[in-house]
């Protein structure tokens, strides 16, 4: 498994990258592009995805129906002439997104020239998602419920 | 069946539409345009309907499809699909585990203490049901500021990620039935037709993407009496599941993004395994994208219904797969009301022929 200085996962990078304006993405990934060349191993690509299901019942599978998907692959060659294959699947109509984040995988998988301001972007979208994270969290513990205490209010009877 | 040319439809239709927009817009000066960020955000509940029964998770076309159709959730699901249907489909996901749900309510009515808590999360559940008429003058700072207010109140948690399922308890006491390594069987009701008797997964998508209302309503036939499930629910959870895709490069499993997903597993009444003899609870699963918590309710009791009546032939009529799958598409159910709004004037000069004729013999 790939991990940067920041021990994320390289299984993470795309979801952390995403949590961040398209702007800023593309702002970063043109520096690449400009730089080094870049090949599309596979044509970028904007469409459906079939969602597949386990339901939790009997354990079968079935689709709850589709979702969009943005999926691209590419390969940069850096200046020095390192190589790396990066790739960028997320859930949005942007084929030119994934292809941006498809860059910057390729870049910080690499470790090819400039990969440290990536790494910087890639830390900024995981602080964004762990602000996320920790939001939600805050939600659902202020309605944490203990609905064995609901009869034993005077003048409450509690519930079959 | 016969149609009629229509003359002069064009402006006609042209006029209508135009009419439809004069409408939304009528407020002239004194109004402003919805945003979609709007509805996606305020009408949440709304826009969680038009993404399951539309059957595409993009909340936020979901929200452009409720403003262009002002409101009308079954125009507004139709072209959710017709959208779809542009669109290429460029994968088939690997299964997705929603014990891996990131929760943002989770009851359950089987157990007061389950494993985790229970977090009643964003609800109105227990709120008196009359009308908040503030809401009428909120102004654009008060409206600010409630969220604001309400985050900065709220300690920092500890809470896990995710959170063990009530039914693996459940299972693990050998209460229910194990969970057989079913083959992977998942069927896909957008390309095949829906041929009877159907599998439980064709079954599960169709509802999935059903219409609320007929869910519900047909759901409800069996909890007044023509049925009988009687469910408990195991646990209701309402939260964001995370897709994992393989990587391009790596085919490690990669997250994706995450959809919004309301997921109940119901608890009915036991009965003998067919193998062993002994006997277990029955279950029943609802699922769909969004947070809509009585279609996930309706669809796990149909569920159940629709096992009963595919083992033991249906006696009601929410335990007929064929009753059941057939009825509650609220695209077709739509289409189909709708359609008599057409021109059928050929046929219907047809039967006026008939009677004529019929009645001219009587005399």
């Amino acid at each position: 498994m790939n991990k940067v200085q920041c021990q994320l996962p390289r299984a993470a990078w795309q979801r952390m990258l995403s949590a961040l304006p398209a702007q800023e993405i593309r702002q970063l990934a043109k520096t690449f592009e400009d730089a080094c060349k870049v090949e599309d191993l596979s044509l970028p690509q904007s469409g459906l995805a079939l969602l597949k299901l386990r339901d939790t019942a009997l354990n079968e599978t079935f689709y709850l129906g589709e979702i969009p998907l943005a999926k691209a692959h590419v390969s940069v060659r850096a200046a020095d002439g390192r190589i790396a294959e990066g790739g960028g699947q997320i859930l949005d109509d942007r084929a030119s997104m994934a292809r941006d984040i498809a860059i910057l995988d390729a870049v910080l998988s690499g470790k090819l020239i400039g990969w440290e301001n990536v790494e910087a972007l890639l830390l900024r979208g995981a602080a964004v998602r762990q602000e996320e994270v920790m939001e939600r969290k805050r939600l659902l513990d202020a309605t944490r419920v203990d609905f064995s205490l609901l009869g034993k209010v005077e003048g409450e009877e509690g519930n079959d | 069946m016969g149609y009629i040319a229509i003359k002069g439809g064009r402006e006609a239709i042209e006029g209508a539409a135009g009419a439809l927009e004069y409408l939304r817009t009528q407020e002239g000066d004194n109004g402003s345009p919805l945003t979609v960020a709007s509805i996606e955000n305020q009408l949440r509940l709304l826009t969680s309907r038009i993404v399951s029964e539309g059957g595409l998770y993009h909340p936020r076309l979901a929200a452009l499809a409720i403003k262009q159709m002002q409101g009308d959730t079954l125009e507004a699901a139709f072209a959710l699909r017709a959208y779809r249907s542009t669109k290429p489909r460029i994968m088939e996901t690997p299964v997705q585990n929603s014990e891996g749900m990131r929760i943002i309510r989770r009851i359950s009515s089987a157990f007061k203490d389950i494993p985790g808590g229970q977090m009643l999360g964003p609800t109105g559940d227990y709120a008196l049901r009359l009308i908040r008429f503030e809401l009428a003058d909120e102004s654009p700072e008060i409206f600010r500021e409630i969220a604001r207010k309400f985050l900065s109140v709220i300690p920092d948690s500890e809470l896990p990620d995710t959170f063990p399922k009530v039914l693996a308890a459940l299972r693990k006491e050998g209460l229910l039935p194990p969970a057989a390594n079913a083959p992977d069987c998942a069927f896909d009701i957008t390309r095949e037709p829906l041929v009877f008797p159907v599998p439980r997964p064709a079954a599960l998508a169709t509802m999935s993407r059903a219409e609320t209302g007929s869910l519900l309503a047909l759901a409800y036939s069996n909890m007044r009496g023509y049925g009988d499930v009687h469910p408990t629910i195991a646990e209701l959870r309402v939260g964001y599941l995370p897709i994992f895709l393989p990587h391009p490069v790596t085919g490690e499993a990669a997250e994706a993004g995450e959809v919004l997903m309301t997921e109940c597993e119901i608890i009915a009444a036991y009965e003998g395994d067919n193998t062993s003899g002994t006997p277990t609870f029955t279950l029943g699963y609802g699922a769909c994208f969004g947070h809509n918590e009585v279609k996930a309710i309706s669809m796990a009791i149909l569920d159940r219904s629709l096992q009963k009546g595919a083992k033991d032939g249906p006696q009601n009529p929410s335990e007929d797969q064929e009753f059941v799958l057939l009825s509650i598409d609220g695209v077709d159910s739509m289409g189909f009301a709708s359609h008599y709004k057409m021109p059928h004037y050929v046929t219907f000069m047809s039967d006026m022929d008939r009677l004529r004729t019929t009645q001219g013999k009587k005399k």
